[in-house]
């Protein structure tokens, strides 16, 4: 982003949330004094549980003042305080970006991601090279609409909304964008990504701001939000991850996060009632998919531990470990194994899809004047509950694209193989227990899972071939067991245990929960119907928003 | 002296409340509610497929603006009425999506259900670029409506500006519009009625009595239910006046006809023969068919749709597929009852 462009979004950010804040009170929402007050008391408490560091101590001085100042404020000195409160929120969301470095960090790429992975941990990098960096651009397939993207672009502000499994996706799409030959994206990252000073200066100068997800001050969600919004009417593109966090279940994220996304309909309306010349924001889903994910055990363990109460922000997982990042590619690729990057058809705001020349359709194909959506009184308008409707059918239709352009691997098919037998053979044990524990029927006769394999290809080759899902090469057109020997070659090179295990001819699920989880990427299918088993997440799963 | 209708034209006046409305259909639903809203001071313009009905409507309402096309009724209008049955729905919704715009508010108050049990509001959405969709249910009584008597009606939408802009529309007026925001459960509440009252139609005639009428009626609304909330519908939709309400005035003119085609039947004539004599659509008829289809894909007990279902193609025979039903267990804790109550 311009620095020019950023200091005037930090100056509107101040503008619009104290402004929105106003206007409530007078309305008969909290008055002013509140809010500061709610300000306080929540970055009081969140820096209370702070270990001791620069940063705690130059925030405690900010919020001692705000404190002090408070005390004694009449309505003006409120809202200058405010003011203060958003301009410190926002120093810290927004990136130090730089066009150089951009420019000179994605030169380097190209040999290797290892440029990136070298900065998160250099010490360590001349010492335990695994004799050749992690060649990235030969891993990364990036396909599905990339050239309706790039026109998207050209025609007015795209925001990409890829799925979420991995912290790695943050630089596979920021990569992957690169490669597309299109401008950095602003995206919001976890402050836990920065903690690594190196690569907090690469993620910031990719187009990384920072969110900070302990923070629970409504105000600082109002400058995120806003910040997100101001950037959009900017023109900058954005990237964020719709499901909010990683998929703790593996599963492909159905309940979407709505407030940012109705980040791009805001900045819309605001577009339109300036008469700006590219008034449209485009939003444009992607896919991601591995045959392995680094934080998988981290994260299935989370799932099922707490299931309903798992922690949304897990910063001491195997991302935190700069080796095994390392690692994980390396071994990833050692095997030939792809990144599929699948890109989407865009979407209008409404969740209409658009055609090459950024028009919306309708059903029948016909073009639709989307302005007449936001028309109040025959001007475009803001309209709190009609826009939540609008976002909310936006978000189902990005969950719908999401399940058709998934991109199904060997280590999922056969993830779901094994699995399904496993229940299939102990019909009487729940499935927690089962993960956690097993049933009385443990390994499999590797026959068996070959022709379950078979019976799950027949049924994915037919449901990709109505345009329902994607498949790897392999799964598309490879025999059973090519898959299921790829799939366990896969499992047997990173996790601490293997999820399934080949001895003889017997297969042994010795690690149930990875197995639960790499299947789970093919949960919402409906696969279950001929078996007589039940979906393996409930609605229940879905709805407590564990980004299933 | 100021009347009650012009106070009330003032007061829409003043709120900048007066629309242009557009009715698609021209049947007793549609020229009852092309009157109220006249009196309400909009501009009404009404289409009908058939020109004998339009020019009927134009000597009774002189002051309605009379269409030859769906786009011309539909120009620049701000709410959009479709009165027309479930069979002739997506038809006229093409027709209309060629002019629809994002900003116009479209009504239905159709009792019926598309080809694999597809709900009005989603052939709307099919056919249309239309999002601000609401869906009339409740006893909807087009004579009582005629005759000057109160309405009341439920509203469903997921937009708050349908009600807020029905609600201006019929200030001070005898209607009372209650809002909800579950459109599924308004929608498959009034389908499944017209199947209901085959069913009660063909008790009537068979002369089981008011206890198998209540029983039926009963076990009606609880099926209602149960396939409402496999769509994803409030149960509480079927206990309020979308479900209960509707069932108990029993007299719309959908199932006025509905009641009477199931006492033909449990006299032993033929289907195709009944409906060649009957004029007007029996909704319930296809819905019945529709219903059992999309309960065996869905694993769903309808014990009552399907016996209407099968008197309905002659595989059963109406007394003896009512004196089945009435045996069974009525189980209120899965359809009418929220779960938990």
């Amino acid at each position: 982003m311009r620095r020019e462009d950023q200091e005037r979004i930090l100056t509107e950010v101040q503008s619009r949330v104290v402004a929105q804040r106003v206007e409530q009170a007078a309305a008969g929402g909290p008055p002013l004094e509140e809010v500061l007050a709610e300000s306080v008391y929540h970055e009081r408490r969140r820096l209370r549980d702070e270990k001791d560091s620069k940063t705690k101590r130059v925030d405690t001085e900010f919020w001692d003042d705000v404190q002090r100042r408070l005390g004694r404020a009449g309505e003006r000195e409120q809202q200058s305080l405010l003011r203060k409160i958003v301009l410190h929120y926002g120093r810290e969301v927004v990136g130090n970006f730089d066009e150089r470095v951009y420019r000179a960090t994605t030169r380097a790429l190209p040999p290797a991601l290892g440029v990136l992975l070298n900065a998160v941990s250099p010490k360590r990098l001349v010492t335990q090279l695994p004799g050749g960096l992690p060649r990235l651009d030969d891993a990364l397939v990036i396909q599905g609409e990339v050239e309706h993207l790039r026109r998207l672009h050209e025609l007015g502000t795209v925001i990409l909304t890829p799925t979420h499994g991995s912290n790695l996706d943050s630089i596979v799409a920021g990569y992957a964008i690169y490669r597309m030959g299109l401008p950095p994206f602003i995206y919001g990252a976890g402050l836990n990504l920065f903690t690594n000073p190196v690569l907090g200066f690469f993620m910031h100068n990719l187009g990384a701001y920072t969110v900070d997800r302990r923070k629970s001050d409504p105000v600082y969600k109002d400058v995120l939000k806003d910040y997100a919004t101001l950037t959009l009417e900017y023109g900058y593109d954005n990237l964020f991850f719709p499901g909010g966090t990683r998929s703790r279940s593996g599963a492909i994220e159905r309940k979407l996060k709505l407030g940012l996304l109705g980040g791009g309909l805001s900045a819309y309306v605001d577009n339109l009632r300036r008469g700006s010349p590219n008034p449209k924001v485009f939003i444009v889903p992607a896919t991601l998919s591995m045959q392995l994910v680094l934080e998988a055990e981290t994260l299935a363990d989370d799932f099922l531990r707490e299931v309903g109460k798992s922690r949304y922000i897990i910063t001491d997982d195997e991302f935190s470990k700069p080796l095994k990042v390392w690692e994980f590619m390396a071994r990833l690729f050692s095997l030939d194994s792809k990144i599929y990057v699948t890109v989407s058809r865009g979407l209008d705001p409404f969740g209409n899809p658009v055609d090459d020349d950024g028009e919306s359709l309708d059903p029948h194909g016909r073009r639709i004047d989307t302005s007449r959506y936001v028309l109040v009184d025959g001007q475009p308008a803001h309209h709190a509950q009609r826009d939540a409707e609008y976002t909310r059918e936006l978000g189902e239709r990005i969950g719908e694209t999401f399940l058709k352009d998934n991109v199904i691997q060997s280590t999922h098919v056969t993830a779901r193989a094994v699995f399904s037998l496993l229940r299939r053979h102990n019909p009487q044990v729940g499935l927690v227990r089962l993960i956690r524990v097993g049933g009385g029927h443990e390994d499999l006769e590797l026959r068996e899972v070959h022709r379950e394999t078979a019976r799950l290809l027949h049924e994915l080759r037919g449901l990709a071939a109505r345009g329902g899902i994607r498949l790897a090469p392999l799964v598309q057109a490879g025999e059973p067991e090519e898959v299921v020997s790829d799939g366990l070659r896969h499992f047997a090179i990173f996790h601490r245990t293997a999820a399934a295990t080949r001895r003889g001819d017997r297969i042994f699920p010795t690690d149930r929960t990875l197995l639960f989880y790499y299947q789970n990427r093919l949960e919402g299918y409906r696969l279950d119907r001929g078996l007589g088993t039940t979906p393996v997440l409930t609605a229940d799963h879905r709805a407590l928003g564990v980004a299933a | 002296m100021t009347t009650a209708r012009t106070g009330a034209r003032r007061a829409r006046e003043t709120e900048g409340a007066l629309k242009t409305v557009s009715i698609l259909g021209a049947g007793q639903l549609g020229r009852a509610v092309a009157e109220i809203l006249a009196a309400g001071g909009s501009e009404v313009r009404m289409w009908s497929r058939r020109s004998t009905s339009r020019r009927a409507v134009g000597k009774r309402f002189p002051q309605l603006v009379l269409a030859d096309s769906v786009a011309a009724a539909c120009e620049a209008a701000d709410l959009v009425i479709f009165a027309v049955p479930a069979s002739a729905l997506r038809e006229v919704a093409r027709a209309y999506g060629e002019t629809a715009t994002g900003d116009q508010i479209v009504l239905h108050a159709t009792h019926g259900v598309g080809e694999g049990f597809v709900l009005p509001h989603q052939v709307l959405r099919e056919e249309t670029c239309v999002r601000k969709i609401g869906a009339l249910g409740g006893p909807l009584q087009a004579r009582e409506i005629a005759a000057g008597r109160p309405l009341a009606a439920v509203l469903a939408s997921r937009f708050d500006e349908t009600w807020q802009v029905v609600q201006a529309l019929v200030a001070g007026l005898r209607v009372r519009i209650y809002p909800s925001r579950d459109v599924v459960g308004v929608e498959v509440a009034g389908a499944i009625s017209n199947v209901t009252a085959l069913a009660v139609g063909m008790a009537d005639q068979l002369e089981l009595g008011d206890t198998a009428r209540g029983v039926l009626l009963t076990r009606g609304l609880v099926e209602a239910g149960r396939l409402g909330q496999a769509l994803g519908a409030d149960p509480s939709t079927f206990a309020g006046l979308a479900g209960v309400g509707d069932l108990i005035p029993r007299r719309i003119t959908t199932t006025q006809r509905a009641h009477a085609v199931g006492g033909a039947l449990a006299q032993g004539q033929a289907l195709d023969e009944i409906l060649a004599a009957t004029k007007g659509e029996v909704e319930g008829v296809a819905t019945a068919a529709e219903a059992v289809r999309l309960a065996e894909r869905l694993g769903l007990e309808l014990p009552l749709i399907q016996a209407v279902d099968m008197v309905l193609h002659g595989e059963a025979d109406a007394r003896q597929a009512l004196e089945d039903v009435l045996q069974l267990d009525l189980d209120l804790s899965r359809g009418l009852v929220p779960a938990g109550r």
